[in-house]
């Protein structure tokens, strides 16, 4: 945008027209293209612009958000790195909320949709977000947050009442009481969206569940923590509408009382606690959504319900469906479009055999995420051949088998990339020797379309990082682990990319000369940031006493709000200026 | 399933022949438990006793380590950040041991030693030969095949990071599994 044009460009366009076609476009892409055209263009998308997403929160601040786009309805924020997730960030990392309710409580007057993820919240932000929003905010989504108590969630309780969506899925909340839930059921009847998924919060009752479910006659979507089941009978029974449950547990030894428990009729979307399936075959042709994560179901069981749903598009669970679980999903289920395969325990594992059956029976995957004991490049091929509607791809090697069947892994790679050409999400984590810098290079070549990677253990020299960093000419994200390259290469591959914005790397050769070398990689507007290499000690169950080594971190991004102010003592900025 | 015996070739023996490929050099590692005995022979004989004394009687022994590490030695092998688990379970790390044989000058060793302790003794024979090496060998500009080498022979078993939330679950269910019983507690 230019700041000193006097003279208007004149695109033969009035803004009467234009007004009219914009609403139309809400991509987010499509809306940054309009805003460059020419100033009286920006100024039209900054006043009409309804959603933002800011991927990363320290890339700007609160206030130039309120100042660009002062209408904004929707607004979400992402803040700690992904590897959080799988504990490799300091908990007091950062990505605080604060800054964020305050210029929404302050400027963002049309705000109704926030969604925070992997940030900080502390419960006086819930209460300045209720206080201040708390008569029109629609949606709420704490996904994966931290920080925060049952009684910040009790001041949206008690002051939300507009709110058709609480999300608070895989949060850690320091749990007081139920009363929260219990300010719900006594202030919503709006309520369409419940979900405290995954979080430790247990006190709450099923009385309240079930006052939610009679008061809130459009509630869609229930997903819960450990309920007891055989107390919820009252709830599915008041929840008419509903479409998706997930969570509860199933306590009680006499499992014939699990017989009474009827689910709701339109019940589509399902993800249990246990093992007791047979309540869920009489609809299993309904589901189009099934979360076996927490379920402890066996192979067997895995391919006696998959059997029952033809309807079936998403699927979630662990390795022990292994692969006589995946040739029955490619036999029974032609819908499938999104498949997860976590990492269970257990001896059961899946392998190239499966994947290979998988995308030749399941044409319409567009997500497949799978962690594998073994593969071949030949199954690579197979989901390059197949796999044609493939949008994110993201494979794990893990440690089980000494050796693997076929490496490297290079040429089914590029198969696979090849053929499909709609990838715009990678991930790849294997180990040395599997893919080799020559593969590295085919990753750099044949990814025309991939926005976001992660790459563990890929590479065998600075020679592949250089090769790779000719190609992806759309990466934005990069994330790796556990890779060779040095501090020179990496600095390099971060200025020759053309796309990236965000780097983040754990596990390189840090050279002697320590920070020079990433400094090389220093521009106005891009932060670096490092966590030296540390030492974490926990106790386990058994009270003893756990050394957890984590290598260093870098962490780069550009950034129009300088750098970070907030650092724990854990992080360190790198300032070329000192 | 544990392995019986660590093999290794950190003592890159496999120098002379680096312009193998990397496939070559992985099967070659598997032979190379003469290799590993002759390597041992170039190694200081009081480092090795005290080595072997310390990593078996001091479990946190680490720290001293660190700090009795010279500046030299402790850049050549940066690697050896990247072979420590991210995060895992208590189960899996270290309470399992596992037997550690050392060939020296014509004895035969066996310790049982769970494995962060195998490393600690590892790490230190490793820094004690580069010593040695150091001054014979000035080839040390770039990032080397042998490092590289130590990085995969060292990291057999990869740390792959669980994700928290279904690591929590997991955690979970082995607790009430381990404090079921026919009286229901």
């Amino acid at each position: 945008m230019e700041e000193r044009r006097t003279a208007p460009f004149n695109t033969g366009m009035p803004d009467a027209v234009l007004k009219c076609v914009l609403p139309y476009l809400d991509g987010p892409r499509d809306r940054a293209s309009i805003s460059l055209v020419c100033r009286r263009w920006y100024e039209l998308d900054s006043a009409s612009r309804k959603h933002i997403t800011i991927a990363f929160c320290y890339t700007t601040t609160a206030d130039r958000l309120g100042r660009r786009f002062p209408a904004v309805e929707s607004l979400k924020v992402k803040g700690k790195p992904r590897a959080a997730m799988y504990d490799l960030i300091p908990d007091d990392w950062g990505g605080y909320v604060r800054p964020w309710v305050q210029e929404v409580a302050a400027n963002l007057d049309r705000l109704r949709w926030l969604h925070f993820r992997r940030m900080i919240v502390r419960d006086s932000d819930l209460e300045v977000l209720a206080r201040s929003r708390g008569g029109v905010l629609r949606a709420l989504k704490l996904d994966k947050c931290s920080g925060f108590s049952t009684d910040g969630l009790f001041h949206i309780g008690s002051m939300c009442r507009e709110l058709r969506t609480l999300c608070l899925e895989e949060s850690s909340i320091v749990e007081l009481d139920g009363q929260w839930l219990h300010e719900i059921a006594m202030n919503n009847s709006i309520l369409e969206t419940l979900n405290f998924y995954r979080t430790d919060l247990v006190q709450v009752s099923f009385e309240d569940l079930e006052r939610i479910a009679r008061n809130c006659c459009n509630l869609t979507s229930v997903k819960i923590s450990n309920c007891e089941i055989l107390d919820l009978v009252g709830f599915f029974r008041a929840a008419a509408v509903l479409e998706e449950f997930c969570g509860g547990s199933f306590n009680n030894e006499q499992s014939d009382r699990y017989n009474a428990v009827t689910f709701p009729p339109k019940l589509c979307r399902l993800g249990l606690g246990s093992h007791r399936m047979p309540s869920v075959f009489p609809f299993a042709s309904l589901l189009n959504k099934l979360d076996l994560l927490y379920a402890l179901l066996d192979t067997e069981d895995h391919c006696l319900l998959i059997q029952r749903c033809p309807n079936l598009e998403i699927l979630e669970t662990r390795t022990v469906i292994g692969d006589r679980g995946l040739e029955v999903l490619a036999q029974s289920c032609k819908k499938l479009k999104r498949l997860r395969i976590e990492r269970g325990s257990g001896n059961v594992s899946v392998s190239h055999r499966g994947l290979t059956v998988l995308a030749q029976g399941c044409l319409a995957l567009e997500y497949l995420a799978v962690y594998v004991s073994d593969i071949t490049n030949a199954s690579l091929e197979s989901i390059g051949t197949y796999s044609k509607n493939l949008c994110d791809f993201r494979l794990a090697l893990l440690d089980r088998e000494e050796t693997i069947t076929d490496f490297p892994l290079d040429n089914g790679v590029r198969a696979l990339l090849r053929g499909c050409e709609k990838l715009r999400r990678l991930a790849l984590y294997l180990r040395p020797g599997v893919l080799t810098d020559v593969g590295l290079g085919y990753i750099g070549r044949y990814s025309p379309n991939v926005r976001w990677m992660f790459l563990g253990y890929v590479g065998s020299s600075d020679t592949g990082l250089f090769e790779f960093s000719k190609g992806c000419p759309s990466l934005q994200k990069l994330e790796m682990m556990g890779c060779c390259f040095s501090e020179r290469a990496l600095a390099h591959a971060a200025l020759q990319l053309p796309s990236l914005r965000y780097l983040w790397v754990q596990g390189y050769q840090t050279s002697s000369q320590s920070s020079d070398d990433l400094l090389a990689m220093a521009r106005p507007c891009r932060n670096i940031e490092l966590i030296p290499a540390r030492r974490v000690i926990t106790t386990d169950q058994v009270e003893e006493a756990v050394v957890l080594e984590h290598p260093a971190q870098i962490l780069a991004y550009c950034s129009l709000a300088g750098p970070r102010t907030d650092f724990p003592e854990t992080v360190i900025s790198l300032d070329p200026v000192l | 399933m544990s392995r019986a015996s660590v093999e290794l070739d950190f003592f890159g023996m496999e120098k002379e022949n680096s312009c193998k490929s990397q496939f070559q050099k992985f099967l070659d590692r598997r032979r190379s438990l003469r290799g590993l005995q002759g390597a041992i022979s170039k190694m200081n004989p009081e480092l090795i006793k005290s080595v072997i004394a310390s990593g078996l009687t001091n479990p946190l022994s680490q720290d001293q380590i660190d700090s009795n590490k010279p500046e030299e030695t402790q850049s050549l092998f940066p690697a050896l950040h990247l072979l420590a688990p991210a995060a895992r379970t208590a189960s899996e790390n270290g309470s399992e041991t596992a037997p550690l044989t050392i060939f020296y000058n014509g004895t035969v060793s066996v310790f049982n030693v769970p494995r962060d302790k195998a490393e600690i003794i590892l790490k230190h024979a490793v820094e004690g030969v580069s010593k040695n090496v150091e001054s014979i060998d000035s080839k040390v500009a770039t990032p080397s095949s042998d490092q590289q080498q130590l990085l995969e022979t060292l990291d057999g078993d990869l740390p792959i990071a669980r994700r928290k939330s279904l690591q929590r679950f997991m955690e979970k269910r082995k607790e009430r599994l381990t404090c079921a019983s026919p009286y229901g507690c």
